[in-house]
């Protein structure tokens, strides 16, 4: 496939950096549209009217939308290593991690950076819980392997790494800890090994760095928000 | 061959609710696909041992147990899996990649956003209801939109000239747009404004498997009128009306979230 590939997004969301690191681990080339913060552009909106948000994967010009999505036509579409598992069952039980992830960790992490109002100590234990779960799940999917993909990372290791990041960031923000040695051993070892990945090395964004981020996505927002009639 | 042989000697096993659009999914799926499986009703009021050992962390219906006793759990998921472990059944997915993604877009859609306005709709009463309403009718007019000039355009099923995928996801939900019309005397699934949508659901429905996987109207019926008033009497609502026939039939616990009412 020569077609041009494009990524829509913005460095600082989980979506769009599991987007990328499949990306690279299918040595695909890409352009990086990077967002204005706080603004969306006419391309985004074009190209996904119905939500309006990143990441958007263009392919020869044609919009895929919603990261999970996203991962699963780029592992269909271009050759080179599989993301996904090739044991239907295992394929099934990447797929049912995958969500629970996405269900259980985004808002919650959200919350705890106080993008949106709630209770920073609820949703920090609402992390913790989903990362208990996800400690079992990873002994189960990897067999004592590094990753959930096994011998290398796949669709599940980049779904839930794309939040390392962000599990840091939320720490700092929120004074809670969520991913530690402690309570998740595994997992813990686990996000040193994904975040040192050379695939990946390059594209997880610094807790710190996220940080700042949240402070001027918010102040950006607000300024919107005054400019509207 | 050996494994065909295996696959009848214990078939898959499927737990689910009879009022379950997500249960209706995953049997409507099997019987797509020509796969033999057992069926277990769940009463969700006081769920199985089976269930909550093979959906620990949801503990809801539909779950699939395989011949060898692992299961599986989210209606997408299953659909999923039943693709790719029988290859030689007849596919869901469409073949390209790029229909692929375009119906798991949707899929996650209908999850997302089209199901639980649906399930607000049913839920609410008033102003509340009246935007629950609106809600439904933006997200009607996307897939409208999508049959009359974007990606389904021309097709008489989202899956192109049979049902698929999509087809299975959108439409084990549907039926309940004209139930809930009934219930709660609220148009959603208007047939002028929505024409093409109006028809696919009539064709969907009309689908053999599809006749034999859905419930009567009339239990669809009972069972919506008594969650709505169990509904608004747990939201102290002030518009549920007392319907004549209240049913008689002992409905699941006030579970609301394991109660598929959504699409």
């Amino acid at each position: 496939m020569s077609e041009p590939v494009v990524v829509v997004g913005g460095w600082a969301s989980p979506f769009v950096t599991r987007v990328c690191i499949a990306l690279k681990l299918k040595g695909v080339e890409y352009e990086f549209l990077q967002e204005a913060v706080g603004r969306k552009s006419e391309l985004l909106l074009r190209s996904n009217p119905v939500h309006k948000k990143m990441p958007v994967l263009l392919h020869g010009g044609r919009p895929v939308c919603e990261s999970l999505v996203i991962l699963q036509y780029v592992d269909e579409v271009f050759p080179g290593s599989s993301i996904l598992p090739a044991d239907p069952y295992h394929r099934a039980v990447h797929r049912f991690w995958a969500e629970y992830a996405d269900a259980k960790l985004h808002t919650a992490l959200r919350t705890m950076r106080g993008m949106v109002g709630g209770d920073k100590a609820d949703a920090a234990e609402q992390v913790s819980a989903a990362l208990r779960q996800l400690e079992d799940a990873l002994a189960e999917c990897s067999g004592g392997k590094p990753y959930f993909g096994g011998d290398d990372f796949g669709f599940l290791d980049i779904v839930v790494g794309s939040y390392i990041g962000w599990f840091g960031a939320a720490e700092k923000i929120a004074g809670l800890r969520v991913l530690d040695e402690a309570s998740t051993p595994r997992l813990a070892a686990w996000a040193a090994r994904f975040c040192a990945h050379e695939a990946v090395r390059d594209l997880m964004p610094d807790a710190d760095r996220l940080v700042e981020f949240g402070e001027v996505l918010r102040a950006a927002l607000a300024a919107n928000a005054s400019c509207r009639p | 061959m050996e494994k065909a042989a295996a696959e009848k000697a214990a078939p898959l096993e499927l737990l689910g609710s009879w009022a379950s659009s997500y249960t209706h999914r995953v049997q409507l799926a099997l019987r797509l696909k020509g796969l033999e499986f057992e069926y277990a009703e769940e009463d969700l009021g006081s769920k199985s041992d089976a269930l909550l050992r093979h959906n620990p962390v949801y503990k809801k219906v539909p779950v699939l147990v395989l011949p060898d006793g692992r299961a599986l759990a989210e209606s997408a998921v299953i659909l999923h899996y039943l693709d790719d472990a029988f290859p030689a059944a007849r596919q869901l997915l469409p073949a390209d990649p790029f229909d692929r993604a375009v119906a798991r877009f949707w899929c996650h859609f209908s999850d997302d956003k089209l199901g639980p306005a649906v399930g607000a709709v049913f839920a609410s009463t008033g102003e509340e209801q009246e935007a629950a309403v609106r809600q439904v009718h933006e997200n009607l007019a996307l897939l409208e939109a999508e049959l009359r000039e974007g990606a389904f355009k021309g097709r008489r099923f989202f899956g192109g000239d049979e049902v698929g995928f999509l087809d299975v996801v959108l439409g084990c939900g549907s039926y309940w747009l004209a139930v809930f019309e009934e219930v709660t005397g609220v148009q959603l699934v208007d047939a002028e404004a929505f024409p093409l949508f109006h028809a696919w659901l009539r064709d969907f429905e009309a689908q053999e498997e599809v006749r034999e996987t859905i419930p009567s109207v009339d239990r669809l019926l009972d069972y919506a009128r008594g969650l709505r008033q169990m509904l608004l009497a747990m939201a102290g609502g002030a518009g549920a009306a007392a319907p004549a026939d209240a049913p008689t039939a002992a409905l699941p616990a006030p579970a609301t979230a394991d109660i598929a009412v959504d699409i």
